[in-house]
């Protein structure tokens, strides 16, 4: 078996709370990346998601307390902390933030912000970095005489595609993409999106999306892993998961966006809210609000078992499948 | 002085619970818990009680010369004695009152004036609004402290003046603010559910916008409190003060003209000088924190020195 | 020009309020002082000099003439005369001027120099002790009337380390001979320490809590965070794109405090006996001078007003998005 470009595993993640007392964002999260891939990591706010994505690029803040592994081409980056995880950011992995509107700092132009990490990391110096920043941002769509302006003279889509440029200053083996449409109009929501397929195609880069925007990630993801509350509640391909969901979240999920094609179909939303994650959770996180909650739900967690090919979910109505899943 | 000292104090009482902030009806509760604008809140306290005490604490005239000049602290006179021999405890008390007296009032003077301003301009917007505001720009540019000495020296010395000086020098600020916050509440939905039922201007006043405005103004006034004392200090200084009664600014005027550094004689000067600092100290902590409580401002640092920790793995979390 | 029509905005605003601080001035001293001239207090003050300098001053004529003359009189820079010296105002009040500019601007160097330390050193270690250790010093300082610090200065530091603590010049040099220019600059310099030095304690604390907060700001910003994820240590993403973004505010910030510094300074030279404009100030209001008041006070506001004005424009300069 080869080793995955990307490995979480039993990532943890908890967060001091001012009064006293944590808060446990990110429980237990494990999921793989193969070079090249696009995977979707879905779920609505506060599911944890931007905290996971952020720990593997080791960017939390001093209250936070990590446990678990990320392994990049098997290596615990996480192994020591901030002195194993720096060296490999915006080199190996590099991440487009949400809101990449103010990614950029006001007062430095747009061009001397994308050869920053290059002179810091070896990358080039000079004309050379003058010239490959004016690249990227051709390759982004926007023109190389941009360069010299600053970020308040672009407009939001045009801002995060040259934040997308930056990412790629390095060359990293991985791409994180927090949220990168939301606040943009749908017009340059698709130009993003497809931009970050074709990117990914010709730098061969991994790409991980995390968004709550379901067509979004069935437009851009091969695989994707639903989170609720912390945890992945379930993890398949795209097809899988619109089509087969083994956790009701999922499917509740999907049936919740509405399709403008099919005409005349009742919008569904989920009532109720996700639980505080600053107490222990008893059981399955999402029974309050399932719709399909039966005797175990309620004391028992739920343990990700794999219920197809290359597809797992943390559900009790799966208890009767017999291959549990090794993490 | 300006809003960036208050920054300044709002840093100090850092640390303010995130979920208390974000309940409603708690800012009583949030203010009183941190343990600066306690400390604040204590200060103003006992230097209040002092002040209405003080006719009880000090019997007689505290001018009275009881022994030689600049004294030195003794098991009687435990803060010695000044450059006219009279008692520096009691002195000091008396001179308490004066202060706080001044500075309450003129604080109040211009928390009125200012008020007034920022609720008329905020409320009614267009010409009014323009006129005030620029007016308020106007006398922003003006140097408060040598307007203020001078208009102490043209208009005489009484206390009454003092007051009325310094309240009309400092309204601007107040003005300012309450207008931004008349602006934010006129804007509300219930004040345009009232004016669409037919509500007079006056009764939008009254009843919907003064009581969102007020406990800001009140936030506000506490800081005023502190400017106002400071601002005697000075006019006391220069001689320019109410000659027939004591305060800490006269004291520390006092000391100055008896050459008490001449004497070495540090408890004439360090003490009224050190109770303005702690007054203006207490009044500002609180009067902030007061502020923040009404407008929670949160902020994440990207940056710090500490990192984030890492835990060995556990093998299987526990009771989940 | 970018931004020209910002500019000339700022430009029409200060001139507009150069025009009502004269205005003002006007009023303040002629209209409603009462008769200035009685209460002048000088030994050769007779009646007949009275009356005589009441028709100097034009203030037999009524209030409306008083004013016209008064504005032709500033356009030709005339600022009348002092009553004690005779004197005109503007050549009486240039050399307190001089001294205490040098003084306020070492003051404020000091000032800025504290401010942005201690500033940057508490956002630094936000959170810990340095943080609120510097919060806290530059807060008591702050409150601190500013004369008392200056008496305390007097007390505790100028005997420690043997620094004059009155005027501003050692009436004893130059006496046995020639004094050299670096010897009397050094002179210079021994009496304004302790006095700029009162006034940069009782400003820093300001200035380091809007560094702080500026910095603090800055630090959860967006682009702080991206520099972090490219890899920039703490301390180099603190130099290129906290520091810059932090200090824009300090600019403004000096500029504005130029009201309390001149009022703060007041006390402070008369603590120090240092004789600047302040102390002019004082000694005019104790004796009655009101055209040498009118002319500092007229001098002390359009300070403000040009460093105001200042602000603006350099702040305009500095940040690419201010563009009007």
């Amino acid at each position: 078996m080869t080793t995955p470009l990307l490995a979480l595993e039993d990532l943890n993640v908890w967060f001091e709370l001012p009064g006293g007392g944590e808060l446990h964002a990110v429980r237990g999260v494990s999921f793989e990346l193969e070079a090249g891939e696009r995977f979707g990591l879905v779920g609505e706010s506060g599911c944890g998601k931007t905290t996971a994505m952020l720990s593997i690029m080791g960017l939390l803040p001093p209250n936070a307390t990590i446990a678990g592994e990320v392994r990049l081409d098997g290596e615990n980056i996480l192994a020591r902390g901030e002195e194993t995880v720096s060296p490999h950011r915006w080199n190996d992995i590099a991440m487009v933030f949400q809101g990449a509107m103010n990614a950029f700092n006001p007062v430095q132009t747009v061009g001397s912000q994308i050869e920053e990490p290059m002179h810091l990391h070896d990358v080039a110096e000079g004309k050379l970095a003058r010239r490959q920043a004016e690249e990227l941002l051709e390759r982004v769509g926007i023109p190389k005489d941009r360069a010299n302006r600053f970020p308040h003279e672009f407009s939001g889509g045009m801002r995060q595609r040259a934040a997308i440029a930056m990412a790629l200053a390095c060359e990293p083996k991985i791409l994180l993409a927090d949220e990168p449409t939301t606040a943009l109009d749908v017009m340059v929501q698709a130009q993003i999106l497809e931009l970050l397929v074709s990117l990914a195609a010709d730098f061969n880069l991994a790409l991980i999306l995390v968004t709550h925007d379901l067509p979004v990630v069935a437009q851009v993801c091969d695989r994707a892993a639903v989170m609720y509350a912390g945890e992945v509640a379930e993890s398949a391909s795209i097809d899988a998961l619109f089509h087969r969901p083994k956790h009701p979240y999922t499917r509740l999920l999907f049936a919740a966006t509405p399709d403008l094609r099919a005409g005349g179909e009742r919008v569904a939303s989920i009532p109720g809210a996700p639980p505080r994650l600053d107490k222990p959770i008893v059981g399955c996180p999402f029974q309050p609000r399932c719709d399909s909650a039966f005797a175990p739900c309620a004391t028992e967690t739920p343990l990700l078992k794999k219920v197809g090919e290359q597809h797992v979910a943390a559900c009790h109505l799966n208890d009767h499948v017999r291959e549990p899943a090794t993490a | 002085m300006s809003a960036s000292i208050q920054g300044g104090a709002a840093a100090a009482t850092e640390g303010v619970d995130v979920a208390a902030a974000r309940r409603p009806g708690s800012i009583r509760h949030v203010a009183l818990r941190e343990p600066t604008a306690i400390a604040g809140l204590a200060i103003i306290t006992f230097f209040v009680l002092v002040a209405i005490l003080s006719p009880i604490l000090v019997t007689g005239d505290p001018k009275e010369k009881v022994g030689p000049i600049f004294g030195p602290p003794s098991a009687s006179y435990p803060l010695g004695l000044d450059g006219g021999g009279a008692n520096m405890v009691e002195l000091l008390i008396a001179g308490t009152r004066v202060s706080l007296l001044v500075g309450f009032c003129a604080a109040l003077v211009s928390a009125f004036i200012g008020g007034t301003v920022g609720v008329l301009a905020g409320f009614y917007g267009g010409k009014t609004d323009v006129v005030l505001m620029r007016t308020t720009d106007y006398f922003l540019v003006i140097p408060d402290i040598p307007l203020m000495i001078v208009a102490a020296a043209l208009f005489g010395r009484s206390l009454t003046n003092i007051i009325i000086i310094i309240g009309v020098i400092y309204w601007t600020t107040t003005a300012r603010l309450i207008r931004a916050q008349v602006l934010s509440v006129r804007e509300r939905v219930y004040v345009k559910r009232a004016r669409a039922l037919g509500a007079g201007n006056g009764r939008l006043i009254f009843k919907h916008i003064l009581p969102q405005v007020a406990p800001l103004l009140v936030a506000n006034t506490v800081l005023l409190v502190a400017y106002a004392i400071f601002a005697e200090t000075f006019i006391s200084f220069l001689g320019l003060g109410d000659p027939s009664v004591i305060s800490w600014g006269r004291l520390i005027e006092n000391a100055f003209n008896d050459d008490a550094i001449l004497n070495n004689a540090w408890w004439a000067i360090i003490p009224p000088g050190l109770c303005v600092t702690l007054v203006v100290l207490g009044a500002t902590l609180f009067g902030q924190s007061l502020e923040d409580a009404l407008n929670p401002r949160l902020r994440v640092g990207h940056l710090s020195v500490r990192r984030f920790k890492v835990r060995p793995l556990r093998g299987k979390l526990d009771s989940e | 020009m970018r931004g020209f029509d910002y500019v000339g905005k700022r430009v029409l605003f200060a001139a507009l309020t150069v025009f009502v601080a004269i205005t003002l001035n006007f009023v303040l001293f002629r209209t409603l002082s009462g008769d200035a001239v009685s209460a002048l207090r000088c030994r050769q003050c007779t009646q007949a000099f009275k009356e005589y300098q009441r028709e100097q001053l034009g203030l037999d004529k009524s209030k409306w003439e008083q004013y016209q003359l008064y504005l032709e009189d500033l356009a030709h820079g005339n600022l009348g005369k002092s009553l004690r010296s005779e004197q005109p105002v503007g050549h009486e009040l240039w050399p307190p001027l001089k001294n205490t500019v040098a003084m306020v601007a070492l003051g404020t160097f000091f000032s800025i120099v504290f401010g942005v330390l201690v500033g940057v050193v508490c956002a630094w270690r936000r959170g810990t002790w340095a943080d609120k250790g510097g919060l806290w010093s530059g807060l008591a300082f702050y409150s601190m009337p500013p004369q008392w610090l200056g008496l305390l200065m007097v007390l505790f530091v100028a005997g420690w380390f043997g620094l004059p603590t009155a005027g501003i010049k050692d009436p004893t040099l130059g006496i046995l001979g020639d004094a050299s220019w670096w010897e009397v600059f050094v002179d210079r310099l021994r009496h304004m320490i302790l006095p700029a030095l009162t006034l940069g304690l009782v400003l820093y604390g300001e200035y380091a809590l809007v560094v702080r907060s500026a910095m603090l700001e800055t630090l959860g910003e967006d682009y702080v965070l991206t520099a972090r994820a490219k890899g920039l240590s703490n301390w180099r993403t603190v130099r290129t794109h906290g520091l810059r973004n932090a200090l824009l505010p300090i600019v403004t910030l000096v500029a504005l405090s130029l009201g309390f510094i001149i009022g703060g300074s007041i006390t402070i030279e008369y603590v120090f006996s240092y004789p600047g404009i302040g102390l002019e100030v004082v000694e005019a209001i104790d004796q009655r001078d009101y055209p040498i008041l009118q002319g500092a006070f007229l001098l002390l506001t359009l300070a403000v007003i040009g460093a105001n004005l200042l602000a603006d424009l350099l702040y305009f300069k500095l940040d690419p998005r201010v563009s009007g």
